[in-house]
C-alpha cells in the first residue's frame, strides 16, 4: 500500500465500502455507508496486512480515511 | 486451503454487484472453510446486508435474530456472527444495544431490546465490568466484592429475563488476564485473586443449571487454545475489552448454538475407517498390520476411536463406510484385542467399493434422515471432495495423515452440540438399531398391514410430564418432516406452556415387538372458547408410517367431543421439509379453511371421527376437563 489509491483499494475491499480516491478526504459524517465502529476493523485489517503497528489514539481522532492512510503510512 | 481466495474473491465480486442478497443461497458454500481473518471480512460484507432484502428474494431461509448488549464496544461481532451463522445456511436478523446498556436493556421490561423479541440474547460479560469499579489501590478482598455485586445484579436480571422474555439469554465466563493478577506482587494474594475470580464464574456458569432460558458459554477452553482474551489497545482507546479473535471464538460457539435452535443439529457421524479409525490400510496390511495402539501413530488413532465412543454414547449415530469388504472389517472390528469400537458401537457398518456418496445416501434412507444431518470424516482428501461435490449438505471433516489431529479436527465445529441431554439421547443409538432391524422383519411380509400386525405397536398419548419437559422440546428442535408448524420450543417455553391455563403438552411414547422407542412425538393444543386448537403436532421420524398419528389424532378427537368442544382446528406452515404433513390433517377430516400456499388452517367439526387404527393398542391418559 504505497499510494492512496491502494489504500482506498484496500479500504473497499475490507469493509465493502463503495469508496474511490475521489472520497478519501472526504470527512467521515459525510461517507456514504461509514460507521464508527468500521475503524477498528480497518486498524486491525491494515496492520495485519503491513505487519506495522499503527497508533490507535491517533486513528481515533481522525477525520477522514486520508488522516488514517497518512498514520499507516508513517508506521 | 484451496479456493480461499477466489472464493473470497466471488463474495466480494457479488457484494459490489450489489447480488448478495440475491445469490445468498450460494453464501453457504462460499464461507466453507475459509480461515478466521477471511471470514471476518466476509463478515464485514454480509452484515451489510438488510435480512429482509434476502428473505424477499428467499423467504425459507432461516433467520435467528440475535440481540447483542454488554459491557463493552462489540462492534467487531455483529460481522463474525453474520458469518458463522451464514456458514450454516443461517440469515443472521441482528440487534445491537447501545454501548454499556446491559442493565438497562434486560432490567426494563420495556426496553427495545426485549422489544425486538430475539430468539437469542447475547449479554457479554467482560473483566471491565469488575475492573472498571474497583478504586485504586486494590485488594483481592475488593474485587470479590465487586465480583459479588455484579454477579447478583446479573443473577437479578436473568431471572427478569426468565420472566418476561420467551429466548434464551447466552451468558459467558469473564477472562482474568496476567495485565490485572500481575499487578498483585504477592503470589499468595494473587493466587487468593484467581480464587475470587473463579468463584465468580463457576456462580456463572451454575446460573444455567438454576435458569432454563440461560446458556453460559465457558470461554476459558478457547483461552487454552491460545486465543488472547484482550488487546489493550482496543480495551484503552476503543473500550472494546475482549479480542476481536476472542470474540470471533465466542461467536463460532453461537453459531453452533444458533444452528441447534434452528433444528439443524447433526444426528450422524460417518466414518472412513483405513487411515480414519485405524492406522495403516486393512486390505494391505492385514488385521495383525494396522496400527490402533501401542505405537506412536497408535495411540493417535486409539485416541480418536475413544472420542467416537464418548460421541456415541451421547445420541449420535456412528457409522462406518469404508472402501473394503466387510468381511475383514467386522472381523477386525470385533477380534482386534485393542480396538476399542466394536461393530456394536456403529449403527451400521458399511464395508463396499461403491462410491461413499451412494452408501452415505441409502444409510439416510434407511435411517429416515435426511442426508443434511450427516458429518462425514476421512482422511482422503479425494473422498471428502467427492462427497462435498455429490452430497453438498453433508458437513465434510476433512482429515489428513496426521492422527493426531483427527480429534481437533472432529470436535472443532461442535457439529452435535445440543443445549440438553436427555434419557432420550443415550438411547438413540440403540432404537435407531432397532429400526434397521425392524426394516429387515419388513422385508419378509408381503403387505404393510401384515407387517403392522405383527410389529405389535403400543402408543401412549398422556400430558408431558416435568421430567419429560426436556426431551419435548428436544423433539421440537430435532423434528423437521413430520412437524406441522416448525414452532422450535426451549425447555423454558415448554415449561411455559405446562403452566398456561388453556394450554396442554400431549407426550406420545410408542413401543413395539422391537423395544421401546421411548418419547416419540408431542401434541401441543389450546381451549380457545368453544374449540380445540392443535397448536402443532409432531413425531420422529423414526416412527412415521404405522399408524401412530392416525391413533393419537383419533384420540384426541374424540377426547375433545367427549369434553364438550364443538370443534378441533389444526395448522400447518409450509417449511423446506415438511412437505410430507401437508395433507395430514384433510386426510383426517378436517375440512381446509383456509389455505394460501405456505400456511394453512383445517377444522374438524367432530360429527364423524374415525376410529384408530386397528393395528395399535392405544393407551390415552388425558386428565380431565380442559384438554
Amino acid at each position: 500500500m504505497n499510494t492512496i489509491d491502494d489504500f482506498m483499494a484496500f479500504v473497499e475491499a475490507e469493509l465493502g465500502l463503495p469508496v474511490t480516491a475521489d472520497d478519501a478526504t472526504q470527512d467521515f459524517d459525510g461517507l456514504a455507508g461509514w460507521d464508527s465502529v468500521h475503524l477498528l476493523s480497518l486498524i486491525s485489517a491494515v496492520e495485519r496486512r503491513t505487519g506495522r503497528s499503527v497508533s490507535l489514539a491517533d486513528a481515533l481522532e481522525a477525520a477522514n480515511l486520508a488522516d488514517i492512510y497518512r498514520l499507516t503510512a508513517r508506521s | 486451503m484451496d479456493g480461499v481466495e477466489k472464493r473470497s474473491g466471488e463474495l466480494l465480486e457479488l457484494h459490489r454487484a450489489g447480488r448478495l442478497a440475491a445469490e445468498y443461497p450460494r453464501v453457504r458454500q462460499l464461507l466453507t472453510d475459509l480461515p478466521a481473518v477471511d471470514l471476518a471480512r466476509a463478515g464485514r460484507l454480509l452484515a451489510r446486508l438488510a435480512p429482509d432484502d434476502v428473505l424477499r428474494e428467499h423467504p425459507a431461509t432461516p433467520t435467528v435474530s440475535v440481540a447483542i448488549t454488554g459491557h463493552g464496544t462489540l462492534s467487531a461481532l455483529p460481522p463474525v456472527l453474520t458469518a458463522e451463522l451464514g456458514r450454516h445456511g443461517l440469515l443472521l436478523r441482528p440487534f445491537l444495544a447501545d454501548f454499556d446498556s446491559y442493565v438497562f436493556d434486560l432490567g426494563d421490561a420495556g426496553s427495545a431490546l426485549y422489544a425486538a423479541d430475539p430468539d437469542l440474547v447475547l449479554c457479554v460479560l467482560d473483566p471491565m465490568i469488575v475492573f472498571d469499579e474497583v478504586a485504586t489501590p486494590w485488594q483481592p478482598a475488593d474485587v470479590e466484592q465487586v465480583l459479588d455485586e455484579k454477579l447478583r445484579l446479573i443473577e437479578r436480571l436473568a431471572a427478569g429475563f426468565a420472566s418476561r422474555a420467551r429466548g434464551s439469554l447466552v451468558l459467558n465466563t469473564m477472562p482474568l488476564p496476567r495485565r490485572f493478577t500481575a499487578q498483585l506482587v504477592g503470589h499468595r494474594s494473587r493466587a487468593r485473586l484467581g480464587a475470587v475470580w473463579r468463584e465468580a464464574n463457576t456462580r456463572l456458569l451454575r446460573l444455567s443449571e438454576q435458569q432454563p432460558s440461560v446458556i453460559t458459554l465457558d470461554l476459558d477452553p478457547l483461552l487454552a487454545d491460545g486465543v488472547a482474551a484482550s488487546e489493550p489497545r482496543m480495551s484503552v482507546y476503543a473500550k472494546a475489552h475482549l479480542s476481536a479473535d476472542l470474540l470471533a471464538g465466542y461467536a463460532r460457539e453461537v453459531g453452533h448454538l444458533a444452528r441447534n435452535f434452528a433444528g439443524m443439529t447433526k444426528k450422524v457421524l460417518a466414518l472412513d475407517l483405513d487411515n480414519t479409525v485405524w492406522g495403516g490400510v486393512l486390505g494391505e496390511d492385514g488385521a495383525a498390520g494396522i496400527e490402533v495402539a501401542d505405537t506412536h501413530r497408535g495411540e493417535a488413532f486409539n485416541l480418536f476411536q475413544r472420542v467416537v465412543k464418548q460421541i456415541g454414547a451421547q445420541g449420535v449415530l456412528v457409522a462406518a463406510v469404508s472402501k473394503n469388504d466387510i468381511e475383514p472389517v467386522t472381523a477386525v472390528l470385533d477380534e482386534h484385542p485393542r480396538m476399542v469400537l466394536r461393530v456394536a458401537d456403529f449403527v451400521q457398518v458399511i464395508a463396499n467399493w461403491r462410491p461413499k456418496h451412494d452408501n452415505l445416501a441409502e444409510l439416510a434412507e434407511s435411517l429416515n434422515l435426511g442426508v443434511d444431518s450427516f458429518v462425514f470424516a476421512d482422511d482422503s482428501a479425494y473422498e471428502c471432495g467427492l462427497v462435498r461435490h455429490a452430497l453438498p449438505t453433508v458437513a465434510v471433516v476433512a482429515l489428513d495423515d496426521e492422527p493426531a489431529r483427527h480429534v481437533e479436527r472432529l470436535l472443532y465445529e461442535g457439529w452435535f452440540d445440543v443445549r440438553d441431554l436427555t434419557n432420550e439421547d443415550t438411547a438413540r443409538p440403540r432404537r435407531y438399531r432397532d429400526d434397521l432391524a425392524r426394516k429387515s422383519f419388513l422385508d419378509d411380509f408381503d403387505s404393510i398391514e401384515d407387517y403392522l400386525r405383527e410389529l405389535e405397536v403400543r402408543v401412549r398419548l398422556a400430558r408431558a410430564s416435568e421430567a419429560e419437559v426436556a426431551r419435548v422440546s428436544q423433539i421440537t428442535l430435532r423434528t423437521n418432516q413430520f412437524n406441522l408448524t416448525t414452532e422450535r420450543l426451549q425447555t423454558s417455553d415448554v415449561q411455559e406452556r405446562l403452566r398456561e391455563p388453556d394450554a396442554e403438552v400431549l407426550a406420545i411414547h410408542a413401543a413395539d415387538r422391537f423395544g421401546d422407542n421411548g418419547l416419540v412425538g408431542a401434541v401441543f393444543v389450546r381451549r380457545a372458547e368453544a374449540d380445540l386448537h392443535i397448536d402443532n403436532f409432531l413425531l420422529s421420524c423414526r416412527v412415521f408410517s404405522r399408524g401412530i398419528e392416525q391413533a393419537c389424532l383419533a384420540s384426541l378427537l374424540r377426547h375433545a367431543h367427549a369434553t364438550g368442544a364443538r370443534a378441533v382446528t389444526g395448522a400447518y406452515r409450509s417449511t423446506a421439509k415438511n412437505g410430507m404433513v401437508r395433507e395430514f390433517y384433510p386426510r383426517n377430516g378436517f375440512h381446509t379453511e383456509r389455505d394460501d400456499g405456505t400456511a394453512a388452517t383445517f377444522r374438524h367439526g367432530l360429527a364423524e371421527i374415525a376410529a384408530p387404527p386397528e393395528h395399535i393398542s392405544l393407551t390415552v391418559d388425558l386428565g380431565g376437563e380442559s384438554a
